[in-house]
């Protein structure tokens, strides 16, 4: 990848161009010494804009609540401080910010391991394994994809509170476990089609069966699509709020993004700046959680790309 | 491999023992009151931010000190993540037993029987004025109790008047005279400091401005007790202003948000709800903000009255009525429970429970203030007809249009007459 990530520096294209009489090499030189500026001026301008709310989300996480927005919104304040963060690791209403932390934590981790496991293997059978229906099947899942979330929240809830569950992870979390996103496993079946069918007959006459063929074969080979799935499936799930919303009582119980809120309350006073100081402290995992595995990303896509 | 028709079986089995261990999880706990070694668990809910969470989980430790058979599970949000919440719950059949209420939604929940009558439990209103209580009542019956009250004032800054060389307002004033200090403002603030926003687009000041000239502004039946005459006089009453120096303009309050102008320290008066005190001192930084009331044709009838910032409700399915009677009332007449929220719900409806509580700083200003407006208080309307908060956004926003200059008056009370009864007619 590191080719496609530095097309900074165009191959001379003329390296015989007939020459002028007078110094050809400085010339062609400033021109590529231009071109390469003007790029690079372009290229920063870019980030700068793409950035700036980062920045400003940063900085702002120092200064005092009566500078950030409104009039007075300048990118740097005379009045630094770690004071927002001071706030915002008290916690609420007795519980710590820690504890909101943790809850995010075991959601999420849930959520990716649920949805790796339960996704890869019903990806296999739809991609392999030639059952009856499997095309009714997938047309279902894929159906589903269609189905507003919202459609289905009351039902849903409904079905959870005669089951006793509210107020409990399971709601949250059981359906990761059971491939109820359609969304990743369509991604897995795709990429899974991708791979030679050759592979696993291989196996099979070698006396291997469906599991060995998926835990030895396939899961290997399908490392790019299980990272991409559990990047998403981490990110979405840290960033929930309306699941967790409806479905926690206990604030001893709730994640991140239900505590975020209770810092902005428009019919009381907003501490906007604990508020942010909150969202870059909750920022930091999802970005270490990225930075570690975006290399795989590219990986995931470029193979993708090669494929056939 | 797993049989598939055993599976389906246990499966089957798992959901019947299920559905029939929860069913008799309910016959046996109704009625339920509770004793100190085995107390009943009732659940609270209230949304607000971090302070309130702290506050209410004082006076939920001292209700269950004094209380040793009831124990109460707190739980917060947001305001708007709260709304959500109690929708699904409602549609679920899964509200908590007792809730934070605000006026608008009380209507809603009341008519679809969601809410408990609490004139069938013990629940002492004796302390309370009694031209407050109509507010948490729909047909004759009590959903609500208010908890504390607000009323509508104009704000200003001592500060900046001072540094324009305008003298502070005395709060008798025409909306004339209104105006001309307005204007004379933004005159003086050269462009950095505005009059104020523009007051017409606030519902709640209309319907204060309908009761001066006695006006309903619902009627019994729940309709339009105003003319579109009346609405046109009343945007036109800044018609002058727009676009001046006297409003900040639309484009720049927009700018602003999340905060408002007022808090952000760009206008010099705001005209809303006395609660907001804590908010505009925390946005803006200024040392002081002071209250008077808001501007009149008619001296004797300022057309203000006591809302209630917040009510209790309880649910109707609840299965521990004595206890969610009791909590209820201990919330909003005890003293203590007045000392741990101070003036932070608003100022204590229940005289017991406001005399008992010692308010100093900001919270004096605003207790003082609404003292000071008691000889001109009136009857509190009735709860506000259901989807009143689209009519109250839709108001706001053809304000908007006409500071933008998108609409002219006609225009605007044509607009919004068009969304209001089709409004009312959807739920009526």
């Amino acid at each position: 990848m590191t080719t496609m990530a530095t097309p900074t520096q165009p191959q001379p294209t003329k390296p015989a161009a007939p020459a002028p009489v007078y110094n050809p090499k400085s010339e062609s030189l400033t021109a590529k010494r231009i071109k390469s500026t003007i790029f690079h001026i372009v290229a920063l301008a870019l980030v700068a804009m793409v950035l700036y709310p980062a920045l400003w989300m940063i900085t702002s996480s120092f200064k005092p609540n009566s500078e950030i927005g409104g009039a007075n919104n300048a990118l740097w304040s005379n009045n630094f401080s770690f004071d927002n963060f001071a706030t915002a690791m008290e916690g609420i209403g007795g519980v710590s910010t820690l504890t909101f932390f943790t809850n995010s934590l075991i959601l999420a981790v849930g959520a990716v391991v649920g949805t790796v496991l339960s996704a890869s293997i019903s990806a296999y059978a739809f991609a392999r394994i030639n059952f009856p229906g499997r095309g009714l099947f997938f047309g279902m899942m894929i159906a589903t994809l269609l189905l507003p979330f919202h459609v289905v929240i009351i039902p849903q809830y409904i079905v959870f509170q005669q089951l006793g569950l509210v107020d409990t992870y399971v709601p949250l979390l059981i359906g990761k476990f059971l491939a109820a996103d359609a969304f990743f496993v369509f991604l897995m079946v795709q990429f899974m089609r991708g791979l030679p069918a050759e592979l696993d007959e291989a196996a099979r006459i070698d006396g291997a069966g469906h599991i060995r063929i998926f835990g030895s074969i396939m899961l290997p080979l399908m490392k790019p699509a299980l990272i991409s799935t559990s990047i998403f499936s981490f990110i979405w799930s840290w960033n929930d709020f309306l699941g967790p919303l409806l479905y926690l009582n206990t604030p001893e119980k709730y994640p991140l993004p239900l505590a975020l809120r209770l810092f902005v309350d428009q019919t009381q006073s907003s501490d906007y700046g604990a508020m942010i100081a909150m969202s870059v402290l909750a920022l930091l995992p999802v970005l270490v959680f990225f930075l570690v595995f975006q290399r795989y990303i590219v990986e995931g896509v470029s193979t993708q790309g090669l494929k056939g | 491999m797993i049989d598939r028709r055993k599976f389906l079986t246990t499966v089957a089995l798992g959901t019947a023992s299920a559905a029939f261990l929860s069913a008799c999880g309910q016959s046996s706990s109704s009625g339920q009151t509770g004793s100190a070694d085995n107390p009943v668990t009732i659940t609270y809910t209230w949304w607000g931010n971090d302070d309130r969470a702290e506050r209410t989980r004082k006076a939920i430790a001292l209700f269950e000190s004094k209380n040793p058979d009831v124990k109460v599970n707190g739980n917060f949000s947001d305001f708007a993540g709260y709304w959500q919440k109690r929708a699904t719950e409602a549609a679920g059949g899964g509200l908590p037993d007792v809730m934070q209420w605000d006026l608008s939604y009380l209507r809603d929940y009341g008519q679809r029987n969601q809410l408990l009558d609490l004139g069938t439990v013990k629940i002492n209103t004796d302390a309370f004025e009694k031209s407050l209580l109509p507010s948490g009542q729909i047909r004759g019956k009590t959903y609500g109790i208010p908890t504390s009250t607000n009323a509508f004032a104009v704000y200003y800054d001592p500060a900046k008047l001072a540094s324009l060389g305008i003298a502070e307002p005395d709060g008798q004033w025409t909306y004339k005279e209104f105006n001309t200090f307005l204007a004379e403002v933004g005159a003086k603030g050269n462009g950095t400091l505005f009059g104020g926003t523009d007051y017409t687009g606030i519902w709640w000041n209309f319907n204060i401005w309908l009761r001066q000239n006695n006006i309903q502004a619902f009627t019994d039946e729940g309709k339009l007790g105003f003319s579109k005459d009346d609405l046109k006089k009343w945007w036109n009453l800044t018609a002058d202003l727009r676009g001046t120096e006297a409003i900040v303009g639309e484009d720049k309050a927009t700018q602003l948000l999340p905060k408002s102008p007022f808090g952000s320290n760009v206008t010099a008066t705001e005209v809303t709800w006395d609660n907001f005190m804590a908010g505009y001192l925390a946005d803006s930084g200024a040392k002081e903000l002071k209250l008077v009331p808001v501007p009149s044709d008619d001296p004797d009838n300022l057309g203000l009255f006591l809302k209630p910032s917040m009510l209790m409700v309880a649910s109707a399915k609840t299965k521990y009525k004595d206890a969610a009677a009791r909590f209820i009332d201990f919330m909003v007449n005890d003293p203590e429970v007045g000392q741990i929220f101070k003036t932070s719900r608003g100022v204590p409806a229940s005289k017991t429970q406001r005399d008992g509580t010692t308010f100093e700083g900001t919270d004096k200003l605003v207790v003082d203030y609404e003292k000071s407006i008691e000889k001109y208080l009136k009857d509190a309307p009735e709860p506000p007809i259901v989807g009143f908060g689209t009519l109250e956004s839709t108001f706001k926003r053809v304000t908007q249009d006409l500071n933008y200059g998108k609409l002219t008056v006609d225009g605007a009370v044509d607009a919004w007459f068009k969304e209001a009864e089709d409004l009312i007619k959807q739920n009526a």
